[in-house]
């Protein structure tokens, strides 16, 4: 190729009205770094910066501050510094090819980023659900408990071993019941409280164990005690964690229904 | 080569910053480099608010590409117009892509849409002598159609009836005689 063909080229490349074939030519030889076609190029688009630079206009202030507005919102190429040493000139194509992935990844990244959000979100949403739905289902046993003729409501009062302890107990013989106890001190290491059903003169039935918190008080569902319709008292007593199967501790709450 | 315009701030040095993620130094580089490319840019697409459109893009593809600038191929300034003026064409293009149907159902032969800012920028033109008309016309007509009306080689072949051989010869004489021109003017200056 003569310098002339070469200019020529050059030329029509800096002005972008080369055909195809002739861009691809010309773009080959930039990509090999041919160095009569690099500085060729590089005179014809400095002879275009000049032109342009003829007409300058003033730009509008607000246009500055749209620009500035939207760089935090603009990703930056990676920085090509490293491969600046290359007298090579990089292809178009890698550059798109850069970009295109640049692109993916920042999408990707974004998609992640968003997705993961979204789903620590939808599981922070599920469990406030869940919790929720325990809630209204407990509310609604409760509601259908004291509805029901067949529920007792019986007081409990404390003991001497608890003075200040009281609690009430919803109850009823299919459903099981509710304990709700206030004033009862923390039951210490290894102990637990075990609430007892008593009919006459029968031995005790135990109908769960239970703890208490921090200011002493317990809210907890019992399940029905089998073979027994009617309590006459419901007691509280103070025993090793895990329940006993007779009461031995001290007593710490009763009521007579 | 001088540098396209005369200018206190070394835009090379601030585009390597700009790179680095500093923003203050994009600021700089663009009160540096904004009147250039917003001229340009207006030149070509004819239309202030378009303009603008089309230098926002341009700007923060600098500031998305700067890292790609390497002083070795030229200056800041020719990077920059190069980028500004492929914009400018791509939303000419789309305009025209736009306006051809219509044109087409006019009953008449359709007037050039001489809108204000087009009238602006003709007098703007108008003040500035030019190297531009110190070419012969033929070579004046083809950098014109070419590098601010995006017209690629074949068409402007068509349009002054040349052949397509004539048309690259003209560039490329037109375009050295420019860079002497230029040469001239930054001998004086």
């Amino acid at each position: 190729m003569t310098r002339d063909e070469i200019a020529e080229l050059a030329a029509g490349y800096a002005l972008g009205g080369l055909d195809a074939a002739d861009h691809e030519r010309f773009e080959a030889r930039l990509a090999a770094g041919d160095p009569e076609a690099l500085a060729a190029l590089r005179d014809c688009e400095e002879t275009l910066a000049r032109l342009a630079a003829e007409t300058p206009a003033a730009s509008p202030p607000a246009l500055r501050a749209a620009v500035m507005a939207r760089l935090e919102a603009t990703p930056r190429a990676p920085d090509l510094a490293a491969t600046r040493g290359r007298p090579r000139r990089r292809s178009p194509w890698a550059a798109v090819w850069a970009a295109t992935a640049a692109a993916g990844i920042a999408a990707i990244l974004v998609g992640l980023a968003v997705s993961g959000r979204y789903e620590r979100r939808l599981a922070d949403l599920e469990r406030e659900a869940a919790a929720i739905r325990r809630e209204v289902a407990e509310q609604r046993a409760l509601l259908a408990l004291l509805r029901d003729a067949a529920t007792l409501v019986v007081a409990l009062a404390g003991q001497p071993a608890a003075p200040d302890a009281r609690a009430r107990i919803l109850w009823h013989p299919r459903e099981g019941g509710l304990l709700i106890a206030a004033g009862l001190p923390g039951p210490g290491p290894g102990k637990a409280y075990q609430l007892w059903a008593i009919v006459g003169r029968a031995a005790p039935v135990s109908a769960g164990t239970f703890g208490v918190d921090s200011a002493g008080a317990a809210s907890v569902r019992f399940r029905p005690v089998p073979d027994v319709d009617q309590v006459d008292v419901f007691a509280v007593t103070l025993e090793r964690a895990g329940g006993v199967p007779a009461p031995t501790g001290p007593m710490v709450l009763a009521g007579k229904t | 080569m001088e540098p396209a315009r005369p200018a206190a701030e070394d835009t090379g040095a601030l585009l390597a910053r700009v790179a680095a993620g500093d923003r203050e130094a994009f600021g700089r580089f663009y009160d540096a480099t904004a009147a250039l490319a917003f001229g340009l840019i207006r030149r070509i697409v004819r239309d202030s608010a378009a303009a603008e459109e089309v230098a926002q893009e341009v700007f923060l593809q600098v500031w998305r590409d700067a890292a790609r600038y390497d002083p070795r191929r030229g200056t800041a300034e020719a990077w920059l117009v190069t980028r500004a003026r492929s914009r400018a064409i791509d939303r000419l293009r789309a305009a025209r892509r736009r306006e051809r149907p219509l044109a087409g159902r006019a009953d008449g032969p359709a007037e050039p849409a001489e809108d204000a800012d087009a009238a602006a920028a003709a007098e703007e033109r108008g003040r500035v002598q030019s190297a531009l008309q110190r070419l012969p016309a033929p070579q004046r007509r083809v950098i014109e159609l070419a590098f601010f009306e995006g017209l690629t080689q074949a068409e402007i072949a068509a349009q002054v009836g040349a052949p397509l051989g004539t048309v690259k010869t003209r560039a490329r004489l037109g375009l050295e005689r420019l860079r002497g021109l230029f040469a001239e003017q930054g001998d004086r200056g």
